[in-house]
């Protein structure tokens, strides 16, 4: 098959298996409803993995030819599906010509929108990514939704948003991208508020499409301001007969020669981008809706709210890095937002209770970290970014999961402080969970430990490279400060949950034991990935290749420097993370697998100075949204109800009132007596006769 | 009473124009006479009766003296466009019997009573019913003389029994 076909198969099998499961489900397919939506994003994903290949061997062949578009990378293939919008030339302006010219770009003004979809390294890795992990939750789904009354349903959104998703990151066009972007969101907002019936459940399905609301008026504001200021929204330049018509925006013409517009605009660009990611990504200060979003099914949990969507910002900051490039300051900001919230989301992840949110501040964190290693802007941070998406997409996936077993043994109890010692009624959620946790944490070999240890060493190279040293600077001590709260918060609910006394809560009742194989069976391949994928593409350094192939990357610039003290670093850096590790777990293990009043003895030594109320608290930054915003909104919105009640709808009944009354006036008239209304009649005449006769 | 002033007319005007000859308009004033008279018979009967058909027939009345005056104004001006409208009349009011004698029985078998009073009920809700004073008792019957029986218990025959007066 050739990688067009491929890349409309990708999106186009889910939606096929949406479409079927939601026309068929309720009636016919009911307990099967899983089979098409499983069936299809398995052939996606195997359809992604042939891609994935497919790329790698143009790659090859370009870098044998050594033409010169080598060196800004391979355009990859693109396949237009249909023109969406086409509203011609805009004539803006007295001399239209005049201004496209001052822009330097031919098509200003001639809006046109394409549906075309990529293969790029960066596009193939986020397809293989996402419907790899689909395809495991979703086999995952069929025992933990076994039951349900909406199993076709729940489906039916999982295959809409593979479908999305797969759009969202194969999209050429940012408006298309954007389309996608909100797909992904109504689908969050669906999967979320899946148990609709439980008002908490509704209430966070909302909360996570106000919130990412907000990011998303920036984001499109962004793609506005990216219109006005390089008069398209395609990534890929349009080639006509052999060469280039127009310029995309991260085409490869655009690329090699420029321009790049800098100054105020780049910067503006950028940051409306980043809101966008904010909001999705679940970055400070938009980052509320994350943990609430737990309320949604855990599968949810662990695809769309860990693995995948939230990953969505990451992606679209990586393929705008050209953008990020031109502008110093917005690189700033989103290493710092990153690093606020790695740190943030760290500290809150501390002292939570619930299994679920824990794993949500600490997927908060994660994300915190891609953040800031995009923020660096050089090769080996975006491939790092990159490459930490991808093995926290496997662990985090595989730590939800196994928080959905134990959550499906404990009859949907998740307070860790009511659970302990499961590990023997339930020995291979103990494992892969216990698997996770040291990926996660980055224990040597496993897949956590590469990635983390590329992204504290990009973070280290960009301090070298320029005048914002002391903010790396400052980054790098946070992100080590992180990795030895990251053990903390990973192995304190793993100690909770899985040693100790045996506890389990009275809901349990006897159900107490290993979940279906359906479960396990994704679990254990997640593990084998979370062991397993680091280390392969670290070794043999075949991400970053693949990755740095990619248009947008390619671009970036790779720090030049003595190549031996780089590694000398290196080396440091995996042996300092690598001790904070080893004495983070240790710690937790005296404090939890030992006397448990030392761990009060220490929250409250913590409290002295406020911390623990701070982190139990998650910085009190919910009460402070609903007194600014919620509140005053609130109070608006009552007044603007009151003015409606009172005013409009008085008006309006004023106007209707009037009739009445007047008729009320003369009704008494009406009072039955026939002899009355003759004599009125009567009356009437001679009223006339006298009128007419004066 | 005089509706159109007498007037003789002169032996000029007698033979300029046309005028009517004395005993047509003593005529016409005779049948509006009548004809005014049989309104306002019709009106005081239809105001100040309770029973329904009896309100009919002043209506019936009414309609014949407007119609006396047509047929008196359409001989007067010597033009039968006033006689055919009687003749319409006539026909109208036939069919007009017919429905209202239907509806009073309508409204008979819904109260068993042809007094229109009870149908003041029609009015307008929240509007309060109209005072009714009392009639006056009418006198006690005398007492009338009382016969011993004598002869035979007179047989009743069953069809006299079973009369319903409703049905």
């Amino acid at each position: 098959m050739d990688t067009k076909t491929l890349l409309i198969l990708i999106p186009a099998l889910p939606l096929a298996a949406a479409v079927l499961t939601a026309v068929l489900g309720k009636r016919v397919l009911r307990a099967q409803s899983h089979l098409p939506v499983v069936a299809a994003i398995a052939l996606s994903f195997a359809a992604s993995l042939l891609l994935v290949f497919q790329v790698q061997e143009r790659i090859e062949r370009q870098a044998g030819q050594a033409v010169p578009a080598a060196s800004v990378g391979c355009e990859g293939t693109l396949a237009t599906l249909w023109c969406w919008a086409d509203v011609g030339t805009i004539s803006l302006g007295d001399n239209p010509t005049a201004t496209s010219k001052s822009l330097q770009s031919p098509a200003w003004g001639d809006l046109r929108i394409n549906i075309t979809l990529r293969a790029d390294p960066l596009s193939a890795v986020m397809l293989a990514v996402v419907t790899c992990i689909s395809t495991l939750v979703a086999v995952y789904s069929i025992g933990y939704m076994r039951g349900d009354p909406g199993y076709w349903r729940f489906f039916s959104y999982i295959g809409l948003f593979v479908f999305s998703m797969t759009m969202l990151v194969a999209a050429s066009n940012f408006l298309v991208l954007f389309v996608f972007w909100e797909l992904v969101g109504l689908c969050s907002y669906l999967l979320i508020g899946f148990w609709f019936e439980k008002p908490a459940a509704a209430a966070a399905g909302k909360k996570a499409f106000l919130v990412n609301r907000i990011g998303d008026f920036g984001f499109m504001l962004g793609v506005f301001l990216i219109w006005i200021v390089y008069g398209t929204l395609d990534f890929h330049d349009t080639v006509v007969d052999g060469h280039t018509a127009a310029m995309g925006v991260l085409g490869p013409s655009r690329l090699a020669h420029g321009p790049f517009v800098g100054g105020w605009p780049a910067t503006a660009i950028c940051l409306l981008l980043l809101l966008g990611a904010c909001g999705k990504s679940a970055q400070f200060p938009l980052h509320v809706w994350l943990p609430d979003a737990m309320e949604g099914p855990t599968p949810v949990s662990a695809l769309i709210h860990a693995a995948t969507m939230v990953t969505a910002g990451v992606y679209m900051i990586a393929r705008c890095a050209p953008l990020y490039a031109a502008s110093a300051d917005a690189q700033y900001v989103v290493a710092a937002i990153g690093g606020v919230t790695a740190l943030l989301g760290a500290i809150i992840a501390i002292t939570q209770t619930d299994l679920k949110r824990i794993l949500a501040y600490s997927t908060i964190s994660h994300l915190g970290y891609m953040f800031v290693a995009l923020g660096t802007c050089t090769l080996v941070g975006a491939t790092a970014g990159m490459f930490h998406l991808m093995t926290h997409a496997f662990f985090k996936a595989l730590l939800f999961l196994g928080a959905g077993s134990v959550m499906h043994a404990m009859g949907g109890v998740l307070d860790i402080r009511r659970l302990g010692g499961l590990r023997h009624r339930l020995p291979v959620t103990h494992w892969t969970f216990l698997i996770g946790c040291l990926a996660m944490v980055g224990v040597a070999p496993l897949s956590g430990f590469w990635s983390k240890d590329a992204i504290l060493l990009a973070i280290q190279q960009r301090t070298a490279s320029d005048g914002a040293s002391d903010l790396f600077h400052l980054l790098f001590a946070t992100s080590m400060l992180g990795v030895l709260l990251i053990d903390f918060y990973t192995f304190r609910p793993f100690f909770m949950t899985f040693h100790g006394p045996e506890r389990i809560p009275p809901e349990a009742g006897d159900h107490a034991h290993e979940s279906p194989g359906t479960m396990t069976g994704p679990l254990v391949v997640l593990a084998f990935g979370s062991v397993v994928v680091g280390g392969y593409f670290e070794w043999t350094h075949g991400f970053s290749h693949f990755l740095a192939a990619s248009p947008s990357l390619a671009y970036l610039s790779t720090p030049t420097g003595d190549a031996a003290a780089a590694a000398a670093e290196h080396w440091s850096i995996v042996a300092i993370s690598t001790v904070i590790v080893v004495v983070g777990i240790m710690a937790t293990a005296i404090l939890y697998l030992g006397n448990r009043k030392n761990v009060t003895r220490l929250a409250r030594a913590m409290d002295i100075f406020g911390l623990y109320s701070l982190s139990y608290g998650k910085f009190f930054i919910d009460p402070i949204y609903n007194a600014l915003i919620v509140r005053p909104l609130l109070s608006l919105a009552r007044l603007a109800a009151w003015f409606d009640r009172h005013v409009v709808d008085g008006l309006v009944d004023f106007c209707g009132a009037v009739p009445g009354r007047l008729g009320a006036v003369v009704r008494p008239v009406q009072n039955g007596m026939v002899q009355f209304y003759a004599l009125v009649m009567v009356l009437g005449l001679l009223v006339l006769v006298v009128a007419l006769l004066m | 009473m005089e509706i159109c002033r007498l007037r003789f007319p002169s032996d000029h005007e007698q033979l300029t124009t046309n005028l009517p000859m004395p005993h047509e308009i003593a005529l016409l004033n005779n049948c509006l006479i009548v004809g005014a008279l049989l309104f306002g018979i019709g009106m005081i009967g239809f105001a100040s009766r309770r029973n329904m058909i009896v309100m009919f027939l002043s209506i019936e009345i009414m309609l014949q003296g407007v119609s006396l005056s047509l047929v008196a104004w359409s001989r007067f001006h010597n033009h039968f466009g006033g006689q055919m409208l009687v003749v319409f009349i006539i026909a109208v009011a036939a069919c007009e019997a017919a429905v209202a004698m239907a509806m009073i029985l309508a409204l008979f078998h819904q109260n068993s009573t042809l007094d229109i009073a009870v149908w003041r009920r029609l009015r307008e809700a929240n509007v309060p019913p109209l005072r009714e004073e009392p009639l006056p008792e009418p006198p006690a019957d005398p007492p009338w003389p009382r016969l011993t029986p004598a002869g035979r218990r007179p047989e009743i025959s069953p069809e006299e029994t079973d009369y319903r007066p409703r049905v």
